[in-house]
Order: structure tokens, then C-alpha cells, then sequence
């Protein structure tokens, strides 16, 4: 697995915790009769911050963690970890970008449909940060799934 | 997606130049060793500049080192 692909697969794993901590949280504010804006835009403030701050820490650590089992593996004191981004991975990165892309724009559209069902705009944006988090796992998946089956 | 209609011969022509190794190869043309193991596999067709970029390492024309498979493409 090259240094890219376990740089997504950090990034898949920590979205699919933000979307499982996300959906805990708004299905606790449902049952606990405290779905309004103040705790929701709380929830999309978290979200973001948490999103920021745990993919660059995952970065790191991904780094670190590479460089350490690239040194047990071949006894060198400086190993080489290939972080260099070639034509390939720029293709699969453009790629992955428009899935994510795709499904954001139609789960954008989704949020705005509940209008038209007569929701309430605190549905909308619960469900633009939901669609949101899971165009980025979308794109995550498709992105890993061309660097394994090729193009 | 899968196997690319683009053929080569990169792993012969290393072979036939001292051995060369996959990493060797990706330092000389500027890519990783991930994407020499792709076009070797032939899960990746490189840009036509890096196709040059890997005849002119091997000394050959490009048709030397990559061919085009039409059978594949009219299944």
C-alpha cells in the first residue's frame, strides 16, 4: 500500500467516525426533544473543527507511522517514504474530487427538496453537513478502489 | 476500469538493461515505484510524456516499449 493510499484510507476511516458521531448526536437531539438551531449549528461547528483538526493530525501520524515501519522493515536510519504525488496520483485525487463533488451536489439538492416537502430549514442543514461528510467517504472509496483495480 | 488496451514491455526491457529495478526506473522518469508497478501490471496507461520519458531510459522508440491492443478493444 503506497504512502497515498494509506493517506485515504486514514481519511475514509476518520470521516465514517465523524458521520458516526454526527448521526449519534442528531439522533440523541431528536429523542431528547433539543433539535433547534443553537444545538445543531453547534453540531456543524464541531463537525468542521473536528473534520480540520483530525485530518491534519491523521496526516502526521500516517507520516510518522510510515517511517517507523519503513525503518523496522528495511534497518535504515532515514527511510525514503515515496510522498511525492506523481501524474497517477494526481489523476486518481481529480477523479476521487469529482465523485465527491457528484454526490455533494445531489445531496445539496436532496436538503433543498425538503423545502418543497414543507420541512423546517433545520432539517436542510442537518442534512447538507450529513450529505457533505458522505460525498468525502464517497470519494474516498473511489478513489482507493482506482488505486486497486487500475484505469 | 481494469486491465488498460495499452500493452508494454517495461519489465522485459528492465531486465535486459542490467536488471534494473522498479525504483530505479521511477527515479529516473519521476514517478513512484506504485505507478511503474501499475503500468507493469498494466492497470495504469501513462501520459504520452512519460511514455517518452521511459523510452528514452531504455534508448528505444516508444513503440518499443508500448503497443496498442486493438483485439481488446473491438471485445
Amino acid at each position: 500500500m503506497s504512502f497515498q493510499e494509506k493517506n485515504i484510507a486514514v481519511s475514509l476511516v476518520t470521516f465514517t467516525l465523524i458521520l458516526g458521531f454526527y448521526l449519534l448526536r442528531v439522533f440523541q437531539m431528536i429523542q431528547g426533544a433539543s433539535f433547534n438551531s443553537t444545538n445543531v449549528f453547534r453540531l456543524w461547528g464541531i463537525v468542521i473543527v473536528l473534520a480540520i483538526f483530525i485530518t491534519i493530525f491523521a496526516t502526521i501520524l500516517t507520516q510518522i507511522l510510515s517511517a517507523i515501519i519503513q525503518a523496522i522493515k528495511t534497518g535504515e536510519k532515514n527511510p525514503k517514504i515515496e510522498d511525492i504525488a506523481d501524474e497517477r496520483d494526481r489523476i486518481i485525487d481529480l477523479r476521487g474530487t469529482k465523485t465527491t463533488y457528484f454526490v455533494a451536489s445531489i445531496g445539496s439538492f436532496l436538503s433543498m427538496l425538503t423545502f418543497v416537502l414543507g420541512q423546517p430549514p433545520l432539517v436542510m442543514f442537518t442534512l447538507l453537513i450529513f450529505f457533505g461528510v458522505v460525498a468525502q467517504i464517497i470519494g474516498d472509496i473511489s478513489r482507493l478502489y482506482q488505486y486497486r483495480r487500475g484505469f | 476500469m481494469g486491465k488498460s488496451r495499452v500493452r508494454n514491455n517495461i519489465r522485459k526491457l528492465r531486465f535486459f538493461h542490467h536488471e534494473m529495478t522498479q525504483q530505479q526506473l521511477a527515479d529516473q522518469v519521476g514517478v513512484t515505484r506504485q505507478t511503474i508497478i501499475a503500468m507493469e501490471q498494466e492497470k495504469y496507461s501513462p501520459s504520452l510524456e512519460l511514455a517518452f520519458r521511459i523510452a528514452r531510459v531504455f534508448n528505444v522508440p516508444l513503440e518499443e516499449v508500448f503497443s496498442y491492443d486493438v483485439e481488446a478493444e473491438s471485445i
